[in-house]
Formats: structure tokens, C-alpha cells, sequence
């Protein structure tokens, strides 16, 4: 399938980035910072004490694993919504650089299909996300497990969810650039979704703040279909710090996030199949 | 065997947004090309030209009519695979290489890019020694020739190049036309939109001049450029070579020292010719006289617009 072959080369295109390559080199300082700064000394399974730079961080003797919840649950709200904005920015040119005159005539005349382009333009992106997320969790908990032992999946897993949110809203961003070929505008439209998604959140409070009308009809209705995004950073940061969880409520608000996704791209790729260039 | 292309009643006009026609791009063109050719298509800006090509492959969608491209059509991807294209003004990623972005077409085209083919294809066109040099660094020449590399990947039944050798210094469009034969002579297809006339008249055996979106003229170069009845006589110079008794028979003095003369059939010829002898002239050359495509095209433009 070409649509593989499509996110390979968007990858390769990442990498050739400044954004991503500073990401990448910012994610790894901060790990080898901490890596080399953070002091644990764990007695039995439980932290005795613990020292950034020298100083110390906490005062009581907690279980390793408990002691290190509130750090992955901040983590992962770092993942969450840094990861969310910064994927706004970075990824916001990718589309309208795929379709810029000169390069989506040359890309249509080999021999792949327009919704396996779009597809892996989506895909390559959604890799980058996943990458980004999981190294940067993945980092944590490594440089974590080997101070202290304590190893855990779930911030890693947390993490994923972070890259499933941004999945939804580069879709709306990929929509927007198959109608107008603008990175602002791709930029915007991500960055509203991601605002339209904190508001979905608190839809019910805000519905009842609102009073009958127009606005309130429409607000019922765009906060109605896009995902609520400050509750899969909460799922995410449940997940991270082993908090409980309703598994059926986290798989419902995961399939309402794909769907709107799905969405989003299938009328993306209908108006791509349409259009000329 | 079917046609390298076929194109039958083909329309495509530019709305806005509202729907409202602002131009007329291809007005109805019929036309077949057959394989093995080398096609030239010319005409005046925004004649349609490119339009044409993004039609034929499929770019943009005509409003009517069928288009055949190397027997099949143009949106399926096993028929684009035998094709090669370079665009009109080609955007290449800066921050590649030129062998990753030739390797990056040649996966598209589901080929396994090995180096030695890839060295060979930028040997073609004479970047082998470029090869890994990120492309934001070449000349607009440079990537031109990158461009159609691209376009050779996989040794295309049909070449489709829409101003080749834009940007390319003189001697490189000597080496891009040596290419461009030696791809003929395997017996590729070529289809050549170029607005220099010499660079058509030297490459391609067939042409179409399009005006206003519809094909005014199409045939072979030799027919398209004969002048029927009409020949192109040199006499050796000298001291007998009088023009009154040549002027007095018919002949009229052309540049470059010939002469021509209309001549229904070969014996009207013949005793022209016969006449020009008596009076002392000496003939070295007869040919049939011929017009520069120039002439051709505007001829079919003034025609067109009449």
C-alpha cells in the first residue's frame, strides 16, 4: 500500500525539520538532565529521599511506585497538551507543502491513488505523534525504573492517548488544507479544535451558564461532535498515575475520538478525489 | 497496438466558486498519438496546453469527453506507472537529496531503488556527482534535469514533459535532446509542451498547435511544414547565373541566395527548370520548400482567430 510509503517519506521530510530536530534534541537534554541531576535512594522498595541539583524534593518515605504518580500524572498533562500544541505548529505546513503547485501534480502522476496520499500524509503524521509521545514517556519512566525500580507501562500508555487526541485534530487540520492550501489557517483550525475540545469538556456546565438561542444551539452542536479533550487528558492522566478508571468510559470517549477522525478524513479525501490542481 | 494517448471530445472550462464560467481551458479536442512518436504540442499562453497534460493524466477532471492514456485510463495507477511526467515548474524538497528523492519516486512507483540504478539515472542527466547534495543548494537548471530523472524512473512507455528545458543551459539542452532521442530510439513515447519552437521542431515528428483550448493544427512535422507545390532550387553562383531569364520563368529570389518557384506537377517543374539551364544557370540543390513551424503556428493562429 502506497499510503505507507507516503508517511515513510513525511518522516523522512521530519527529520530533515529544525522543529522536530530541536524537539528531539530538547526531549533528550531534559532526559540526560534528569538522568544525570536526580538523586533517589530507594530503601526496600520505598523512597528515603530524593535530590534535584543537589537539593531535596521530598521529606516523607513513600512506596517507590506511589511516591512517583504525581510525576508521571504531571508528565503526562505535559504530554497531553504540550504535545497537542506543539503538533498544532510543527505539523501545520505538512499538508500545504504536500499540495503546493509544482509537487501535487508530480506526486498525482505516480502511480498513487489521491486517498492514499491523503491517508499517508495522516498516517506519517499520526507516526510522528506517537514517536514523539512514547520517547518522551517512555524516557521518563526509563530513567525513573532505573533510579528507583520501579518500572510501570502506563505513562507510556498515557501517552498513546495523547497521540490519539492529536490524530483528531490533525484531521480537521488536514480537512482544512485539502479546501484552502494554508498553513495558518491549518494552524488555526487545529488550534481551535483543541479550544472547541477543552470547551466540550465542560459542555454541560456551559449549556446550563448559556441562555436559548442561536448560540447556544450551535454551541450544543459543534461541542456535541468534537472530542472532549480535557477529559481524555484526565483518562490520560489516570492512566499514568494509576488512578482508577472506568475502562468502558475511556473505550467510549476512544471510539467517539476515532470517529470523529474518520469523519473529518473521509471529507477530506471526498474533496480531495474532486479537486483539481 | 493502441495509441501512447487518445483523447476524444475533450472539455474543461475554469468556474468560480459560484459557478460561474470564467474561461474556456480545452474546447472539445480530439486527438491520438500513436506509441513511438514524438509528440510536440505549441501554442500561445494559455492555449490549454497544460491543461491538456493534467486532463491526459488525470490531474484535473475534464468536463467531457474520454481520454485513453497507453490503452487504459489515466486514473488507474498500474497506467500511471508507465508513465514518466515533469511538471511545468516542479517543487522539489529542499532538505532532500537528490538520490533520496529519486529513490522516494521509484518506491512510489513500486520499484526497489538500488544505488546503481539511481547513480546511473543522475549519471543520465548529468548530476552524478551531486548526488548527495541536499536539492535546496542546485540551480534552477540543476533541478530541471532532476526533475527528469524523476521522470526516466522506471523506464517509462511514455515521457510527458512539460517544458524540459527551462532553466537548462545551451549545452545542457543539447544533452537533454540526446536523451530525449535515445529514449525514442528504445522506443519510448514522447509528448513535449515547449514554447521554444526550435527545441519542438528538433525533437518531435508529430505536432498539435493548440489555440483557445481547441487543436487548430495536428499532423507530422514534414506534412504540417510542406508547402505543396512549391520548390526550393539552388543555382551555383557565377558570372551565367542571370536573374532576368529565372525571374522572366517563374523563380522568385528567397534568403540565403536560393530561389523558388510553384510548379503544379513534375513536368511543369522539369521545363522550368529546363529553361533555367538554357539561360546558363547551373543547379546544385532542389528540395521541396518548406515553412519553420513558426511560420506553421502563425499561420494556424491567424486562422484560428479569423
Amino acid at each position: 500500500m502506497r499510503a505507507f510509503t507516503v508517511a515513510g517519506d513525511l518522516l523522512r521530510e521530519a527529520a530533515a525539520r529544525r522543529w522536530f530536530l530541536a524537539l528531539g534534541i530538547a526531549l533528550t537534554a531534559l532526559l540526560l538532565l534528569l538522568l544525570t541531576s536526580l538523586r533517589l535512594e530507594v530503601v526496600d522498595g520505598a523512597l528515603a529521599a530524593s535530590r534535584l541539583f543537589g537539593k531535596p524534593l521530598y521529606h516523607d518515605i513513600q512506596a517507590a511506585d506511589v511516591a512517583l504518580r504525581p510525576v508521571f500524572l504531571v508528565s503526562s498533562q505535559l504530554v497531553f497538551w504540550g504535545g497537542l500544541g506543539f503538533g498544532v505548529l510543527a505539523c501545520a505546513d505538512f499538508a500545504p507543502a504536500l499540495l503546493s503547485p509544482g509537487r501535487i501534480e508530480h506526486l498525482l502522476s505516480l502511480p498513487v491513488r489521491r486517498w492514499e496520499l491523503l491517508a499517508g500524509t495522516f498516517l506519517g503524521v499520526l507516526a510522528l505523534a506517537l514517536g514523539g509521545a512514547v520517547y518522551a514517556s517512555g524516557g521518563l519512566v526509563a530513567v525513573l525504573g532505573m533510579k528507583t525500580g520501579a518500572w510501570t507501562g502506563w505513562p507510556v500508555v498515557s501517552a498513546l492517548l495523547a497521540a490519539v487526541a492529536f490524530g483528531s485534530v490533525y484531521a480537521g487540520m488536514l480537512a482544512v488544507s485539502v479546501w484552502v492550501r494554508s498553513a495558518a489557517l491549518s494552524a488555526g483550525a487545529g488550534a481551535s479544535l483543541v479550544v472547541l475540545g477543552l470547551l466540550a469538556t465542560h459542555r454541560r456546565t456551559l449549556l446550563d451558564l448559556m441562555g436559548a438561542g442561536l448560540g447556544r444551539t450551535l454551541f450544543a452542536g459543534l461541542t456535541a461532535v468534537v472530542p472532549p479533550l480535557g477529559r481524555l487528558a484526565d483518562a490520560a492522566g489516570a492512566l499514568a498515575s494509576s488512578a482508577p478508571l472506568a475502562p468502558g468510559g475511556l473505550l467510549r470517549l476512544l471510539a467517539g475520538t476515532v470517529a470523529f477522525a474518520a469523519a473529518l478524513l473521509a471529507v477530506a479525501a471526498w474533496r480531495f478525489e474532486r479537486r483539481d490542481f | 497496438m493502441p495509441a501512447a494517448f487518445a483523447v476524444t471530445s475533450l472539455r474543461k472550462r475554469f468556474s468560480t466558486r459560484l459557478g460561474r464560467t470564467e474561461a474556456v481551458a480545452l474546447d472539445g479536442v480530439d486527438l491520438e498519438v500513436p506509441r513511438g512518436e514524438a509528440f510536440g504540442l505549441i501554442g500561445p499562453n494559455g492555449a490549454g496546453k497544460t491543461t491538456f497534460i493534467k486532463c491526459l493524466l488525470a490531474i484535473s477532471h475534464p468536463d467531457s469527453g474520454e481520454v485513453s492514456l497507453l490503452g487504459g485510463r489515466p486514473e488507474d495507477p498500474r497506467t500511471r506507472a508507465r508513465v514518466g511526467y515533469l511538471p511545468e515548474r516542479l517543487t522539489l524538497p529542499g532538505a532532500w537529496t537528490a538520490r533520496a528523492f529519486l529513490a522516494s519516486v521509484a518506491r512510489m512507483k513500486g520499484l526497489a531503488p538500488g544505488q546503481a540504478g539511481l547513480d546511473a539515472l543522475l549519471g543520465r542527466v548529468g548530476l552524478a556527482e551531486v548526488g548527495e547534495r541536499r536539492i535546496r543548494g542546485f540551480s534552477k537548471g540543476m533541478r530541471q534535469r532532476l526533475g527528469l530523472a524523476a521522470a526516466l524512473v522506471g523506464t517509462p512507455d511514455l515521457l510527458i514533459l512539460d517544458e524540459p528545458t527551462d532553466g537548462v543551459d545551451p549545452l545542457g539542452r543539447v544533452e537533454i535532446r540526446q536523451l530525449l532521442a535515445a529514449e525514442l530510439a528504445r522506443g519510448a513515447t514522447l509528448f513535449i509542451n515547449s514554447h521554444l519552437l526550435s527545441e519542438t521542431e528538433r525533437i518531435c515528428t508529430r505536432i498539435g498547435i493548440l489555440s483557445r483550448g481547441r487543436l487548430v493544427r495536428s499532423g507530422t512535422l514534414e506534412a504540417l511544414t510542406a508547402v505543396q507545390q512549391r520548390w526550393r532550387v539552388r543555382f551555383a553562383a557565377g558570372p551565367e547565373l542571370a536573374p532576368g531569364p529565372l525571374l522572366a520563368l517563374g523563380f522568385e529570389p528567397v534568403e540565403g541566395g536560393a530561389w523558388e518557384i510553384a510548379a503544379p506537377d513534375a513536368p511543369a517543374l522539369n521545363r522550368a527548370l529546363d529553361g533555367a539551364r538554357a539561360s546558363g544557370a547551373l543547379l546544385v540543390a532542389l528540395e521541396r520548400a518548406s515553412r519553420d513551424l513558426e511560420d506553421v503556428l502563425t499561420e494556424a493562429l491567424a486562422a484560428g482567430a479569423a
